[in-house]
């Protein structure tokens, strides 16, 4: 079954068309990456699907609602949850309190309560205190979790933003790039990571320039070229399709 | 027992008791004035910095404080209220056009949002000088009543003749502000409120309304501006367009940053000591600002902190390496 359902969506700057009539689906369960070369649009899909931009044209609906041009806390409280490519914390914080942070979406303590320090929030406090625990050591983050967020070396600050997203309990997670700027050893560790993230039944939508760690991970591929969807298939199908390769390697008839 | 556990728990009660002793020990009215004054900068500067928790810089402190003051007054002389009923109306009506006025532009950020926040102080500065029927325009409100007296027979008499009774009103002000504020900030509403400072696109990933929290942190700011303000009409008795201009706004704001930003006790460090030195040096009262300006500029240069991170600098200092 679809849980996320992308249908015409359109997105207009000026004239230019950044994202041209683009359909696909996710199905729940599912691991599905976005790949296309530079300026494809796939960030601009992620904004649209999570409401940092309104689309031009189109829709996005997620288990049967639609969810086009909502308020991007909105829609993460729906489930949809995205990361960033570049490494978006709070920088301020300690590895364990973005964590903690990210965890309080999922309390429904008020105001009132909250403010005044009473027995049930001060329970649920303690309760998002381990499962953030649970979550820092899932990731394999345990060691700095002490340490400010800023101060950490490139590659922990993108596992680490994959934690707080997953704190912020998602149904839908959408990964961007989560693999760039890191060392071999390093994306091994993050593929793995994806993995199990998504063993435990969370889907995955993942923008990826690594294409070995994209074929290997991924379900099905989604290619966009110039705003548009060029291909959509199995990583096989993918490997093979003629206008797959020309949009990554040209088509040779420039070439000297 | 455990001394490190005592001694955070000894150290407010003990500062409580010499807080509410002072008045036994120091009658000189002087003395008693420049600490009430002293207490309404604490209010004015903490609550300023409770609106920056959210990344946002507000100008609107001293037409808040005015919005305060001139309801206040108003709700007492012209509908004859109690003050104890006027001081929170006070507070919800700054409060109030806080969040009217915050609405629309809430999606300003940083130096535009400020600027806003300072024509609305021009603004209200404005209003009430031109509204004379409701004012008294230029001249403004005079001869407004002291707070109505609080007598419990054996225990309790305030009478607000003397300047002890307000002295103990201000340490009550101070004393629920900074509990109010302290409790909302370290509770996970202040969590929301720093995340949306550190970065408002991976709050709202994980779900932060952004533009909500920073519209309940102004209002909430204001509303401690707004009761403060009150307090000032009532104390002063007497209130005029002039007593709250921009340069209010920049006094306060000066205060928080002089003190420091990042600490709770920030602020309050920095309303102490910059209420102090002009009174300690009234010979130059007319060259305030340029003081004020001086101190910041050398805490802006060797202090990014402000005061508040002095002791820890020097601790870093003698630690051996």
């Amino acid at each position: 079954m679809a849980t996320l359902q992308i249908t015409g969506l359109t997105k207009y700057f000026g004239g230019l068309a950044a994202v041209h009539e683009i359909d696909f689906d996710v199905n729940r369960g599912e691991l599905v990456g976005l790949i296309g070369p530079n300026g494809a649009g796939k960030t601009t899909m992620f904004s649209l699907i999570t409401g940092s931009l309104r689309p031009t044209r189109g829709k996005v609906v997620f288990n049967g609602k639609d969810i086009t041009g909502q308020k991007p806390h909105l829609i993460a409280k729906v489930g949809v949850v995205r990361t960033f490519q570049a490494t978006t914390l709070f920088s301020q914080y300690t590895v364990l309190e973005n964590v903690i942070a990210a965890c309080h979406l999922e309390s429904k303590i008020s105001f009132w309560e909250a403010a005044l320090h009473t027995p049930s929030s001060r329970r649920s406090e303690e309760a998002i205190l381990s499962r953030a625990s649970d979550i820092v050591h899932f990731v394999g983050l345990e060691a700095c979790k002490d340490q400010p967020a800023g101060s950490l070396p490139h590659g922990y600050k993108r596992v680490l933003g994959i934690a707080v997203s997953m704190a912020a309990g998602p149904q839908l997670l959408l990964l961007d790039e989560p693999l760039s700027g890191m060392n071999v050893e390093e994306v091994d560790r993050t593929v793995a990571l994806i993995k199990r993230i998504w063993e435990r039944g969370t889907t995955i939508l993942l923008i990826e320039h690594n294409m070995r760690a994209a074929m290997n991970l991924c379900q099905r591929i989604v290619v966009l070229q110039m705003g548009k969807k060029i291909a959509e298939g199995t990583p096989e199908m993918i490997k093979a399709n003629r206008e797959v390769i020309q949009a990554y390697l040209g088509s040779g008839k420039n070439a000297p | 027992m455990d001394r490190r556990k005592i001694v955070p728990l000894l150290s407010p009660a003990i500062l409580l008791i010499v807080l509410l002793l002072v008045p036994v020990f120091i009658s000189q009215p002087y003395v008693l004035h420049v600490l009430i004054v002293m207490g309404i900068n604490i209010t004015l500067a903490t609550s300023l910095r409770f609106i920056a928790t959210v990344g946002q810089f507000s100008l609107a402190h001293a037409g808040m404080v005015s919005i305060g003051a001139y309801s206040s007054a108003l709700l007492v002389i012209k509908l004859g209220l109690s003050f104890w009923a006027a001081l929170p109306l006070a507070g919800l009506t700054a409060m109030s056009i806080a969040f009217l006025v915050g609405s629309p532009f809430v999606r300003l950020k940083g130096i535009y949002f400020t600027m806003v926040t300072l024509f609305l102080t021009e603004f209200i500065t404005l209003l009430v000088t031109e509204w004379r029927n409701l004012t008294g325009g230029v001249q403004g409100i005079i001869s407004i009543p002291r707070p109505n007296a609080i007598v419990l027979p054996g225990l309790l008499n305030l009478t607000f003749a003397s300047k002890v009774d307000f002295y103990y009103l201000a340490l009550a002000m101070v004393g629920f502000t900074l509990i109010s504020l302290y409790a909302i900030e370290s509770s996970r509403i202040g969590i929301a409120f720093s995340s949306v400072r550190q970065s408002e696109a991976l709050a709202e990933s994980i779900g932060v309304n952004s533009a909500g929290f920073r519209i309940l942190a102004f209002s909430l700011g204001c509303f401690f501006a707004g009761i403060a303000g009150a307090f000032y009409g009532h104390y002063f008795s007497a209130i005029a367009p002039g007593s709250f201009g921009f340069l209010l706004s920049i006094n306060v704001f000066i205060y928080m940053v002089v003190g420091g930003l990042r600490r709770f006790a920030g602020p309050i460090i920095g309303a102490i000591i910059l209420t102090l030195i002009p009174e300690l040096a009234r010979a130059f009262k007319e060259y305030e600002p340029f003081v004020f300006a001086a101190i910041l500029l050398v805490v802006i240069f060797f202090l990014r902190e402000g005061l508040i991170s002095l002791p820890v600098l020097f601790r870093k200092r003698r630690a051996p390496r």
